[in-house]
Parts: C-alpha cells; sequence; structure tokens
C-alpha cells in the first residue's frame, strides 16, 4: 500500500486512527508491516501490499 | 435461478467475481459521472477499478473487497497500470466502508452481492460470497447506503448498482431514508432482471 493511503483509512472497529509500522517496504510502496489502533490496539497486518482491516472477527474464513 | 446457474451462466473462477454485465453497466456510469477520489467497494477482480483509472476523470483509485484474492486481483492490476503511465489501484481488504475515514471520497461505487439466496442453500465459499445478498438481495446494500454518506466529501455522488431482483422499490425507499436524491443513470433490461445504476448525491 501507499503511504498516502493512511489519509484515508482508520480503525474499522471505531473509526479512531491508525498508527503505520512498516517492516518491508519499496520506494513509497509499504509491502509488509502493520496497522494498530491507537485506541483499540488491534493490530492489522499488511502482507504483500494489501492492508488487511477486517474486524478481527470476520479473519478467520480464508 | 440458483446463485451457481447465474455462476455458470457468467463463466465464473472459483475464487474471484469476473466482469459481467453489471460489471459493464456500472464501469460505463463510472466513466461518465466519477470524478476526483474514486472507491470502488467489492471490486471483484478489479475492472471496473482500473476501467475508472483508464477512462474516468479520477485522481486517485481505492478497491476494497472482503475477498483476499480479489484485493490480489485489484493490486495486480494497479501495477500494471502504474507500468504504463496510468493512476494505480490501491487495494484495501475491508467489510464495505468500515475501514474507511469520513470525508475520504467524491465518488463511491458499489456492486453489492444481491441474489436473493435462501438460508438453506447457501454454500459456503468466495463465490457465494460475491453473488448472494441473503434473503432480501439487499444483505449488503442496506448497510452500505446507511453508511456511505459518512465517507463521501462535499458534493460527492454515489454510483450504485441495483438489480430488479433486490426489489428496486425497496432499495429507493432506503435511499431516500439515507437522505439521498437518486437519478437513474443506466438501465438496461435483461431475461432475468432489470439491472440500474443509481446516482445518489445529497
Amino acid at each position: 500500500m501507499k503511504e498516502s493511503l493512511m489519509d484515508i483509512l482508520c480503525d474499522p472497529l471505531d473509526k479512531s486512527d491508525l498508527e503505520l509500522e512498516v517492516t518491508d517496504r519499496d520506494g513509497d510502496e509499504i509491502i509488509t508491516g502493520r496497522l494498530v489502533g491507537t485506541v483499540t490496539g488491534e493490530e492489522y497486518p499488511i502482507e504483500d501490499g494489501i492492508p488487511n482491516l477486517l474486524p478481527p472477527d470476520m479473519r478467520d474464513d480464508e | 435461478m440458483t446463485g451457481r446457474d447465474l455462476a455458470e451462466r457468467r463463466g465464473m473462477e472459483t475464487n474471484v467475481y469476473q466482469p459481467a454485465e453489471d460489471s459493464a453497466l456500472l464501469a460505463e456510469a463510472v466513466v461518465d459521472h466519477a470524478e476526483g477520489r474514486f472507491l470502488e467497494v467489492g471490486t471483484g477482480s478489479g475492472w471496473v477499478a482500473e476501467r475508472a483509472a483508464r477512462e474516468a476523470n479520477v485522481e486517485r483509485v481505492v478497491a476494497s473487497d472482503v475477498n483476499p484474492h480479489a484485493c490480489e486481483s485489484a493490486r495486480e492490476r494497479g501495477a500494471t497500470l502504474r507500468e504504463e503511465g496510468h493512476l494505480g489501484i490501491d487495494a484495501v481488504r475491508g467489510n464495505l466502508l468500515d475501514p474507511f475515514r469520513e470525508d475520504s471520497f467524491d465518488t463511491v461505487a458499489f456492486n453489492p452481492p444481491y441474489l436473493p439466496t435462501d438460508p438453506d442453500n447457501e454454500w459456503d465459499d468466495w463465490m457465494e460470497q460475491a453473488l448472494s445478498g441473503g434473503e432480501t438481495g439487499r444483505k449488503f446494500l442496506d448497510p452500505f447506503v446507511d453508511d456511505v454518506g459518512r465517507v463521501l466529501r462535499p458534493g460527492g455522488r454515489v454510483l450504485l448498482l441495483v438489480s430488479s431482483l433486490a426489489g428496486f422499490d425497496d432499495v429507493v425507499a432506503r435511499v431516500e431514508s439515507a437522505g439521498f436524491d437518486h437519478e437513474t443513470v443506466v438501465q438496461e433490461s435483461y431475461p432475468f432482471e432489470v439491472l440500474s445504476i443509481l446516482r445518489l448525491t445529497k
């Protein structure tokens, strides 16, 4: 995901801000990392460049 | 007609909804009416989002889906578009509008899963999720309509595909109770349904 996407993303649980933690990037593209809810503390993974902002109760259905 | 029949008729893969008549109608409306920051909810293969990036007067294209295979497909399209010098596609995995902030988009497009489905007759895979709109056909459409005003910027518009199978009048009632004005900008009849694109504005 592009870092500029942070302007329009929020925590799906309560719409509060997210904090970006980058593990691996390619230019301005974040490939691996996570988004952490600043209020809920919930962790949302970024894998293969795609942030997974499903709420926890919808994540285990792959 | 069951969802499986429709799936076969439309020649779908097993994991990601592939572009069909409804996608083409939504794309037509997007090319004519989308502007600014654009979001497609339930992007499936990402085909409509790609049409937006190539042909519409938009400045950013974001595509979301609950299905990880759909997100991968949209992201791959975005990478190819960028290589060709077009806008890319930002893929986000999420449920409807849940992960997006208020006042984020000038245009939001949605082709919801809308086949009315008997709960005893559902099958549990990604294609079922891409097609089934629950018993009413409006399982995803209703919560989308209720929430979409939140993410729209002032002066924004929604492009919403509505099948007669999901009850056109019921959808219009929901749209009006959510405070939107509405106009049908595209409409086509098919053997099993009439498909319309509603443009919603505040």
